[in-house]
């Protein structure tokens, strides 16, 4: 008994606090403003519920501001921190902006930010892959 | 007759109680990251897991055993403890899991998080379990969950590379994160070949009085079932593959893995899947609760029933009670069950030849199953995946840890 808790419990410790690599939190923000893209498309749709649509927009936003301050913390040699500092600010203003319109139901205004998000999209994708080329 | 009708409803409960959040996650998971290439995982699992499945009812036709009375009488109540500690905490984590899972999927459609479900989703598994019969449990929950067949559904409708997905089937290396790949791949064998299901399993031959007669029977549901859920999980898997990796979506949350089915069914993918989760993840939940109750009451050597009144049967009826409170509490401190699932696959398969050896010793022994006894492809199957299993866990596991 004493014996497994000493292994088991360093272990789900460790595992729980495994720093993640610059890419990987790279990917991951990509990850997040491709969630917050996939959500906005179904809710254009109208296949998802209101509620639903905006926690995950808060969410993506929430992600992105933690993940982008843990990039910009250590950033890796090949990143821009400039211009990933300002690519990241406007991209979690815009998901912040089709929170807003979602929970206002205005599908028009909700479209200009949300198209916009493709163009970010590509820049993040831009940096992780610099990011990944430079490990 | 009556035959027939169990042997369609035995193959139909276990597809339908097949996906559980574990299977769902770990699947997901390793679509997103690595497109069809962990479906080998799935289907050893699952091979593994039928001839699991078709001993622990095999076990029970033949010598009215389940397998927990068989280890306990076998080898001795303290090697018994150990297995019991090791299989008690690792169901424990998986009821954890399945409970948020049933909170996750109500608030998807809610909008009400999950901790504020914790306490009413684990009072209507604990009622169930209080009101409920046996029957109703093992049927009446895998019914519900026949819903999960909306991921091959979805599946279909996208279209999968079929001799990119048939490749698959061979285990190969990634390019990118090897140890990232080798623990959903521990993960994916932990959450199909869940011990809990064999406890389960023998469990409910010995409630619904199996003898030998069965025993054809017991073979069917095992390999049909388990083959058709093993299909559901593949198409978890394939969904995640060609729905997530194109645009780099990793599945960290549940609000991720709620988009899975939006692409191939806009118009009901969304509310598929959040009632797939609660459905399987009740089901799943329900029988986890009875699997550990079960498992003290005949290691212990209770009286132990789901057919019989809580009042005649005290003691088993604590178990599940004190064991559904416990797994509310992190839930209701918000603990996040997707980690939780994660963490309890990988360890599953860690803790795996504790379960699995002395039950495979078990099959083999002629005072317990005299001429029904293992034969050598059981036998070699269980042992070669128990094996894989556990060398990826403890490779595995580590490299997670230090980051490869």
């Amino acid at each position: 008994m004493r014996l497994k808790r000493l292994v088991v419990v360093p272990l789900v410790m460790a595992i729980g606090c495994k720093p993640p690599t610059p890419a990987e939190q790279l990917d991951s923000i990509v990850s997040w403003v491709s969630t917050a893209k996939m959500a906005g498309d179904a809710w254009l749709r109208h296949t998802t519920p209101d509620k639903y649509t905006r926690q995950t927009l808060e969410l993506s936003g929430q992600m992105l501001l933690e993940t982008g301050s843990q990039v910009l913390r250590s950033p890796p040699a090949t990143l821009d921190s400039a211009a990933f500092d300002r690519a990241l600010t406007s991209t979690r203003f815009n998901i912040a902006e089709m929170a807003r319109f979602v929970e206002e139901k205005d599908a028009g205004r909700f479209r200009q930010p949300w198209d916009s998000l493709r163009i970010y999209l590509k820049t993040m994708r831009d940096f992780s892959a610099s990011a990944a080329a430079g490990k | 007759m009556k035959k027939i009708l169990q042997l369609s409803l035995g193959i139909v409960t276990s597809v339908g109680g097949f996906l559980e959040i574990g299977s769902v996650i770990t699947a997901a998971q390793a679509g997103a990251q690595f497109g069809y290439k962990l479906l080998w995982a799935i289907l050893l699992g699952t091979l593994c897991l039928i001839f699991l499945v078709e001993m622990s009812g095999r076990l029970a036709a033949v010598s009215k055993h389940t397998i927990v009375d068989a280890t306990r009488e076998r080898f001795g109540f303290p090697f018994f403890f150990i297995v019991l500690i090791g299989v008690v905490l690792i169901a424990f984590m998986v009821l954890v899991a399945e409970l948020g899972g049933i909170g996750f999927g109500i608030q998807i459609l809610t909008g009400v998080g999950f901790p504020w479900w914790a306490v009413p989703v684990s009072l209507l598994v604990w009622l169930l379990m209080w009101k409920g019969t046996f029957g109703l449990i093992e049927n009446g929950a895998s019914l519900l969950g026949l819903v999960t067949i909306s991921f091959l559904v979805s599946a279909l409708k996208l279209h999968p590379d079929w001799s990119s997905a048939a490749s698959s089937l061979l285990p190969s290396m990634p390019d990118g994160d090897k140890a990232r790949y080798g623990f959903l791949a521990v993960s994916i064998l932990g959450a199909s070949i869940s011990p809990y299901l064999m406890y389960f399993y023998s469990s409910g031959a010995i409630e619904d009085k199996w003898d030998t007669t069965y025993i054809p029977i017991n073979r069917f549901i095992a390999g049909l079932g388990m083959t058709f859920g093993g299909a559901l999980s593949m198409a978890v898997l394939v969904v995640a593959a060609l729905t997530f990796q194109p645009r780099g979506i990793q599945v960290d949350t549940f609000p991720q893995a709620a988009l899975m089915m939006t692409t191939a069914l806009p118009r009901w993918g969304f509310y598929l899947f959040a009632f797939s989760m609660i459905f399987a993840c009740f089901g799943a939940a329900l029988e986890v609760s009875l699997a550990i109750a079960y498992f003290f009451s005949q290691g212990f050597g209770w009286n132990w029933s789901q057919d019989i009144k809580p009042s005649k049967n005290s003691r088993f009826a604590f178990i599940y009670t004190l064991i559904i409170l416990l797994a509310a509490i992190p839930l209701v401190f918000g603990i996040d069950p997707i980690k939780v699932t994660v963490l309890s696959m990988a360890l599953t398969s860690a803790t795996l030849p504790l379960a699995i050896v002395p039950f495979l010793l078990l099959m083999n022994d002629p005072i317990y199953l005299g001429k029904y006894r293992n034969g050598w492809i059981s036998n070699t199957v269980v042992s070669i995946v128990v094996v894989i299993s556990f060398v990826l866990a403890v490779i595995s596991i580590p490299l997670q840890i230090i980051g490869g």
